[in-house]
């Protein structure tokens, strides 16, 4: 055995893996995103020395500190106000949505023109945004909470059905057809077959949108749709910023202590 | 032979325990009493709920057909845009600052004492919603596009931040650790070893941020934010019904297109070009939106 000859570990050029060329469209699209967001950016009237003045902006006093008595005296009860309307809407739109997510799911859609007329609806619907929806309940059955409440209904509803309908999609289709072999009508098989399985999630997702409809509810009254969000669009048209920041302040503590006992409950249910 | 009637099959069903039976009857009653509670302090009476389809009904009608004059469609359509652009820029905006907080809010990646108070930023600032920081910014910044872009923009870094950290958080972190090994400092396994990892996740959740935002900015306009909402507002204020249908139309036909186009280049993302379902199914699955949080 020679030791002098071949090379040692030590002696080797080190030779890195070569990279793969990238393919020929990877620039292409590159250039086409950053084009189209420096395109963009001038369109909103992006600027970086905005955004550094920012902070420094000398009307922020004006926010400061928040006018406590009168956002106690005056916007608890439209705070109020709010709660129910996400309450209500969450109910009945949730309840609503129970018969149609089964109509969505291939599972256990009972035929074509249910399954794929349901999805399409569903989806017009749920490209509309929420204020959208409260705006046009508000212009034809007139200002105030009902209409807020028809909007975040609408908006529930088309939440839920989306998560609810892929879930009951993934779910076990044995149980159902062992409930259909044994003679169950269509009703009574997905109630006995596919329901149990998902219901946990169908409470989670309710709570969830319990969630969204909380935070939705805030902003209904720009629109006049009812909540707390009116007295926010008062005080704003007459720059009363310390109410406003007082407002704000208020909804967020409540906001966030809500949302946070929503998580604790929905991760104990799934 | 007859079928045994329900009689002489004595049907056993398991009983529930006790507790979870008084947790159930407990949940039911909170919420026929929330429920109950709402309805009567809500001013709903049983005559509006009897009218108001029919109202709504006659509104709807009314927006088709749609106003299709020409240079009205051009600038509903040109606001439209503005809300896209509105969006885009924004998800990017939050994009940047949302990825290097991740890292440093992940639990395998960053310290502990750094932890805490990054996830905390992230909870605090999705708490408030797009609109309410367009409140809050529009007498500093002005009416106009850019408010709403730095509102949705600052309300964005809370999901994204959140939704990268639990990408971060479920690698393999091998790679990392082999960097290490390698003689790699702390930032540079996080470059070479966390990063290829989670990349085609996170840009999937920006993509999916950005679906949202559309929807987000366009409603923008209804405080003065810039984009679509000041011309459906000013539409429907003036009754005129066929223009304010022009724009539920564009917005509509737009939102649309950038769904499916976006959804299409996540599905690519995630799984690749090949039809093999990999692992990352699970992910694609959550993105869809099935994960509660990454919806809002």
């Amino acid at each position: 055995m020679t030791t002098t000859e071949g090379p040692r570990p030590g002696d080797r050029e080190i030779v890195p893996p070569r990279k793969p060329p990238r393919p020929w469209w990877y620039w292409a699209v590159a250039a086409a995103v950053i084009a189209f967001t420096v395109y963009s950016g001038r369109r909103v009237g992006f600027s970086l020395t905005s955004l550094k003045d920012l902070p420094s902006n000398p009307l922020w006093e004006k926010f400061w500190p928040p006018e406590w008595d009168w956002v106690f005296a005056n916007a608890i009860d439209p705070l109020i106000e709010t709660f129910q309307i996400a309450i209500l809407a969450t109910l009945v739109g949730c309840l609503l949505a129970l018969p149609v997510s089964f109509a969505m799911s291939r599972l256990t859609s009972h035929n074509t023109y249910t399954y794929f007329g349901s999805k399409a609806i569903m989806n017009l619907i749920r490209t509309i945004p929420d204020l959208f929806w409260a705006k046009l309940f508000v212009t034809a059955i007139g200002i105030g909470a009902f209409a807020g409440t028809l909007g975040l209904i609408i908006f529930s509803l088309s939440v839920m059905v989306k998560l609810f309908s892929e879930t009951i999609d993934a779910a076990d289709p044995g149980p159902l057809e062992a409930a259909e072999a044994a003679g169950g009508t269509h009703i009574a098989s997905v109630k006995v077959g596919v329901l149990p399985e998902v219901l946990p999630n169908y409470v989670a997702y309710a709570l969830y949108v319990f969630e969204l409809n909380i935070r939705a509810s805030v902003v209904l009254g720009l629109v006049g749709a009812g909540g707390v969000g009116r007295v926010l669009e008062a005080q704003r048209q007459f720059f009363q910023f310390d109410r406003i920041m007082g407002i704000v302040i208020l909804l967020f503590v409540v906001v966030f202590t809500l949302e946070q006992i929503s998580v604790a409950i929905r991760r104990r249910l799934v | 032979m007859t079928a045994p009637t329900e009689a002489e099959v004595a049907v056993v069903r398991p009983r529930m325990a006790r507790s979870k039976l008084v947790f159930r009857y407990g949940v039911t009653a909170v919420i026929i009493i929330g429920a109950v509670w709402s309805f009567t302090s809500l001013d709903i009476s049983v005559e509006r709920l009897r009218t108001a389809p029919g109202d709504i009904w006659k509104i709807l009608r009314l927006t088709v057909p749609p106003d299709m004059e020409g240079d009205f469609v051009s600038r509903v359509f040109g606001k439209v845009l503005e809300s896209v652009y509105i969006a885009w820029v924004g998800t990017m905006i939050a994009a940047l600052i949302s990825l290097p907080l991740a890292f440093m809010g992940a639990e395998n990646t960053a310290p502990r004492w750094m932890q805490l108070p990054i996830r905390q930023l992230f909870n605090v600032i999705r708490s408030f919603p797009e609109l309410i920081l367009a409140v809050l910014l529009l007498p500093i910044t002005g009416l106009g596009a850019w408010t709403g872009t730095l509102a949705i923009g600052l309300h964005s870094v809370g999901t994204l931040g959140k939704l990268s950290t639990e990408a971060i958080e479920s690698i393999d972190f091998g790679p990392a650790e082999a960097a290490q090994a390698a003689g790699g400092n702390r930032l540079e396994a996080i470059r070479w070893g966390v990063l290829p990892q989670v990349l085609p996740t996170i840009v999937a959740y920006w993509l999916f941020r950005f679906e949202i935002n559309v929807r987000a900015s366009a409603v923008m306009g209804v405080i003065g934010a810039g984009g679509v909402g000041s011309e459906l507002i000013n539409q429907l204020n003036f009754r005129q019904f066929d223009k304010a249908g022009t724009v539920l139309l564009f917005t509509i036909l737009v939102v649309l297109f950038i769904d499916t186009s976006s959804a299409a280049v996540r599905r690519r993302i995630i799984l690749g070009g090949g039809t093999s379902e990999s692992a990352n199914t699970e992910v694609f699955r959550d993105l869809s939106g099935l994960t509660g949080p990454g919806l809002t």
